[in-house]
């Protein structure tokens, strides 16, 4: 399956509020389930958790990090990481503003090439990962929206 | 300050660089004797010095070849001109590269090319202004629209730099050289430079915004605000007479050929020329990550156009962005 479909399922997935959903295509299926991104306390869910099969969100989307709860917006490159434009200009996102997707949250610059990185996400800017000017990896998290 | 009517009516009179009457020049435009002398006041503002020589008349100080869309299309190449598919030339314009931003999102194809001959906010790197006086030196901006992503781009910065150089290389213009990742250099300063910009989806279709300034004939008043070492066309071959507009035509040749193979040469293709043309290998010079001064030998790039600098300590780091800042250079 379409690495960008289940990338869409994830989105639709967090958007609606269901826990659980299953696609068949053909001989290929894929089901996603958000149990391990509730907010439930670790201690009380060890045994819940292991159980559920398929990919889970937090799994997906920030890996060497406790679950968080939220979409994440990884650096999709190595560069250096930008909130405005340009020095002394607005930022494009604070902490607690609503983003639609498509809007932009940040620029990252790999050779002098300025990469308007643009949200894929709707929701509201929950954290932001990076400060200005610091250098990011690949596949490094960048915001949470929620 | 916008360019009038009037103002490039005179300056199509006096583009040859000869001598014009203010009584021929007020005939022409069907104004007063005084009108002239004060759009002419208004002109050297805008960069372009007259002399006034009593019982000859007036004269631009240097002669002016104005873009023009003719010129520079009968001078592509035949196999480049379909790649062509819009061509823009403002007398005016606040930044063309912010312009064709703007058209992007509003679905100019790929292909679109704005020259100006003036920008009252040309733009360099993080916010820096490209000096961008009138009707002299190179402002122009390319849209190209890539389809795979933010990945595919990987590395254009540097075959653009090397598109340039085969430009200049053409014009017989030498020497120049590059300095990573991309700025035009001659004697170690700075000729000419490149900026791009990328918006869309970071892994599907996406608009790149490509910049460049490259300064053919910059007069001393135009240049006071640059803060490093610069240089023009004139300073590096004295006595050459460029035509601006094959000047254009040669650029837009060698950046369209480089764009229309990239999604599939990749900037590999492009690697060794990048690399003939280094004019900071092996020397010692500071790389600045915001304020961060990261000092080291250059020891050219890597297989992906990453920078590679030698620290202090011997051992060699590849650094994705950056600004080098250097006390020698070759060429």
């Amino acid at each position: 399956m379409d690495i960008r479909k289940i990338k869409k399922l994830i989105e639709m997935i967090e958007k609606s509020g269901i826990a659980e959903l299953e696609v068949k295509e053909g001989e290929e299926s894929i089901r996603i389930s958000r149990y391990s991104a509730a907010p439930a306390p670790a201690a009380y869910a060890p045994q819940i958790a292991p159980a559920i099969s398929g990919t889970t969100i937090a799994q997906l989307s920030a890996p060497a990090e406790e679950a968080v709860s939220g979409h994440v917006v990884k650096s999709p490159m190595v560069g250096t990481f930008y909130r405005s434009a340009s020095p002394g200009t607005k930022v494009f996102v604070e902490v607690g503003q609503t983003v639609q997707a498509g809007d932009t949250l940040c620029i990252i610059e790999a050779m002098k090439i300025l990469n308007q990185i643009e949200s894929d996400a709707s929701g509201t800017i929950k954290q932001i990962l990076v400060d200005n000017a610091e250098p990011v990896e690949y596949g490094q998290p960048l915001f949470i929206i929620e | 300050m916008a360019i009038s009517e009037k103002q490039k009516k005179i300056l199509s009179l006096l583009a040859d660089g000869g001598f014009h009457s203010g009584t021929e020049l007020a005939k022409h435009l069907g104004v007063s004797r005084s009108a002239i002398w004060k759009q002419l006041a208004g002109l050297a503002e805008l960069g372009l010095p007259h002399a006034a020589v009593s019982g000859k008349g007036y004269r631009l100080e240097t002669p002016l070849e104005l873009l023009a869309e003719s010129a520079i299309t009968a001078a592509l190449e035949p196999r480049l001109r379909p790649l062509l598919q819009r061509l823009e030339i403002h007398d005016q314009i606040d930044s063309t590269s912010a312009h064709l931003g703007k058209q992007a999102q509003l679905g100019a194809p790929s292909g679109t090319v704005c020259f100006a001959e003036h920008q009252t906010a040309g733009k360099g790197r993080r916010g820096r202004q490209w000096a961008s006086p009138f009707g002299s030196n190179l402002y122009l901006s390319i849209l190209w629209r890539f389809q795979y992503g933010y990945a595919s781009t990987s590395g254009l910065s540097l075959a653009l730099g090397v598109a340039v150089i085969r430009a200049l290389q053409q014009q017989q213009i030498h020497p120049v050289g590059l300095k990573w990742p991309n700025d035009i250099i001659s004697a170690g300063k700075k000729l000419g430079g490149i900026l791009v910009e990328v918006s869309g989806e970071s892994e599907g279709p996406c608009a790149v915004v490509i910049g460049l300034g490259l300064n053919l004939y910059l007069p001393d008043a135009a240049a006071q605000g640059i803060t490093q070492a610069w240089t023009d066309v004139s300073k590096v071959k004295p006595g050459h007479s460029i035509s601006r507009n094959q000047f254009a035509a040669s650029v837009l040749n060698h950046l369209l050929a480089v764009l229309a193979d990239f999604e599939t040469l990749g900037m590999r293709h492009y690697l060794d020329e990048w690399r003939r043309h280094d004019c900071l290998q092996g020397q010692a010079a500071t790389l600045f990550i915001a304020e961060q001064p990261y000092p080291g030998i250059v020891q050219g790039i890597d297989e992906n156009g990453l920078l590679l600098l030698q620290h202090p300590d011997g051992k060699t780091q590849a650094f994705a962005s950056g600004e080098i800042s250097f006390s020698r250079a070759c060429p």
